[in-house]
């Protein structure tokens, strides 16, 4: 089954994120991804773009390689690098390279990459792309020209639920909807009960929305996330990736644990393992585990 | 007025390395208001100059160095500025210009850098970057291309905490400030149902 049909499914999904080479040595990706497959658990697996504002190989060819491998990709793509032109082709691209799922992302700042004085573009904002993918599946683009072949696209949307004033992430995930957002992968969000809240908040029929987990692997790692604005770690949780011999057994069973409260009642997860996705596999029996 | 920001000094005297006689023009307006192009601005750095030592035939502070009659009227009789090889002006990028459209036998060299359209009053805060094509009506009046440091013209990315922006946690995030005021004039509904279109 489509990772678009099991959207409108009632299983649990399971999403994890690869991101492409820093040059042209494609075998640790390859790993990665073949750990994944192996789990078989994985419903789809994004594939980031340039993250962090920072230059690595193009996403859509790393999807493009996840397909041959039998995976199915999610292509992230945020309007930061690319015009309107540019951007639709990448969309053409990916759909004559058999990529129909796409995540929309506003993207990370340059300010915190490795250009920090590069021009952004933003030609198109995260709304205007997301309804862009829509009229490109009209049969026209942009300029209002008829397209020869249409193209289709499952397209997601980010959200974040320690935006604060969440109101006015609530009404974004709202108007996301109403450009033509079909599913959602959040942010890293820490605390189940918070996110529960949030979760029950913006219920809507038929959209999906997908809890971001990150696996911490180290006190190091996690003190990197929580430099990252927004991002609020417990203080339980904190003490328990401090004070283990080994924290990324404890980090395997944390985001186990979390994945496992995730499941009574969220729409699925999406795991954040950065370069640790071996374990992926662990982690989901662990959360299987009664 | 323009806000304008002072280019380093290195930057400054890279560009009038092979320039012999530099006359230096500061600009009363919004430079002046800026403190980059004032009096004091301009005699700092005809003291730099001289402390690198550069020869400077003389200095002038225009009323406006935007304006095409002023400058004309107050440069083309200057003698100090007709001995010069070079000018450099502490104006914003259309002051620069328009001393080189009138004079373009000088060698150029810009002091300033432009940085967008801002208000008297308030020091820093940057309102207008003279986009042409303004959505100000979408917003009630405050510029998320130029107050947003992504330029999202539909609504925020998820990166607010507490009102502040991601890219500066100093910064108020533009599109709260925007929501706030649409709810308060009941747009918010109207926010979430419609969106600048991409076509
Ligand atoms: S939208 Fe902003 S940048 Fe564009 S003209 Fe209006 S105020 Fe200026
Ligand atoms: S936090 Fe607000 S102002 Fe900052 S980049 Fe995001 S939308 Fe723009």
């Amino acid at each position: 089954m489509k990772f678009k049909d099991k959207l409108k499914d009632s299983k649990f999904l399971i999403t994890a994120e690869l991101y492409p080479p820093k040059g042209t040595d494609t075998s640790a990706f390859l790993r990665r991804a073949a750990s994944l497959k192996s789990a078989g658990a994985v419903d789809a697996v994004n594939v980031t773009d340039n993250q962090r504002a920072s230059m690595r190989a193009g996403a859509l060819a790393m999807c493009s390689i996840l397909l041959k491998n039998g995976i199915e990709p999610i292509l992230q793509l945020t309007s930061r690098d690319r015009n309107r032109i540019a951007l639709q082709t990448e969309l053409l691209s990916a759909n004559i390279l058999g990529v129909e799922n796409v995540l929309i992302i506003s993207g990370d700042h340059p300010r915190f990459g490795e250009y920090p004085n590069v021009k952004m573009v933003y030609d198109l904002d995260t709304v205007q792309l997301i309804k862009t993918t829509q009229i490109l599946e009209s049969g026209y683009d942009l300029a209002g020209k008829k397209l020869n072949g249409i193209p289709k696209f499952c397209v997601g949307a980010a959200i974040n639920p320690s935006a604060d004033p969440q109101e006015l992430q609530i009404a974004m995930f709202r108007k996301k909807v109403l450009a033509g957002a079909e599913f959602f992968q959040t942010q890293i969000i820490f605390d189940i009960l918070k996110f529960k809240g949030f979760f029950n908040r913006i219920k809507m029929k038929g959209i999906k929305v997908i809890a971001g987990v990150p696996l911490l692997t180290s006190p190091k790692f996690m003190g990197f996330l929580q430099s990252l604005p927004g991002v609020e770690i417990p203080k339980e949780t904190q003490n328990r990736i401090n004070s283990a011999a080994d924290p990324l057994a404890e980090g395997i069973e944390i985001c186990a644990q979390t994945i496992k409260e995730l499941r009574k009642f969220a729409d699925g997860v999406h795991i954040i393992a950065i370069g640790k996705e071996e374990y992926i596999p662990t982690i989901l029996k662990k959360s299987l585990e009664a | 007025m323009i806000l304008t920001s002072k280019k380093p000094q290195e930057e400054v005297l890279a560009s009038l390395q092979d320039s012999g006689t530099i006359f230096v023009i500061g600009c009363a307006s919004c430079a002046a208001r800026s403190k980059t192009g004032d009096q004091k601005a301009v005699d700092d750095m005809k003291e730099l100059l001289l402390s690198k030592g550069k020869q400077v035939a003389g200095t002038l502070v225009l009323p406006a160095a935007c304006n095409l009659q002023t400058v004309e009227k107050y440069l083309a009789k200057n003698e100090d500025f007709a001995k010069a090889d070079a000018v450099l002006i502490l104006a914003c990028g259309t002051g620069v210009q328009t001393v080189g459209d009138i004079f373009p036998q000088k060698t150029i060299a810009a002091g300033l850098n432009s940085i967008c359209i801002s208000t008297s009053g308030s020091q820093n805060k940057r309102f207008c970057s003279v986009c042409g094509h303004c959505v100000l009506s979408f917003t009630q009046g405050l510029c998320q291309k130029t107050r947003c440091p992504k330029g999202l013209v539909n609504g925020p990315c998820g990166g607010f905490v507490g009102g502040k922006c991601e890219v500066d946690d100093k910064q108020d995030c533009v599109w709260v400030l925007i929501y706030e005021k649409l709810k308060k004039h009941g747009k918010a509904d109207e926010f979430i149902k419609s969106f600048i279109s991409p076509l």
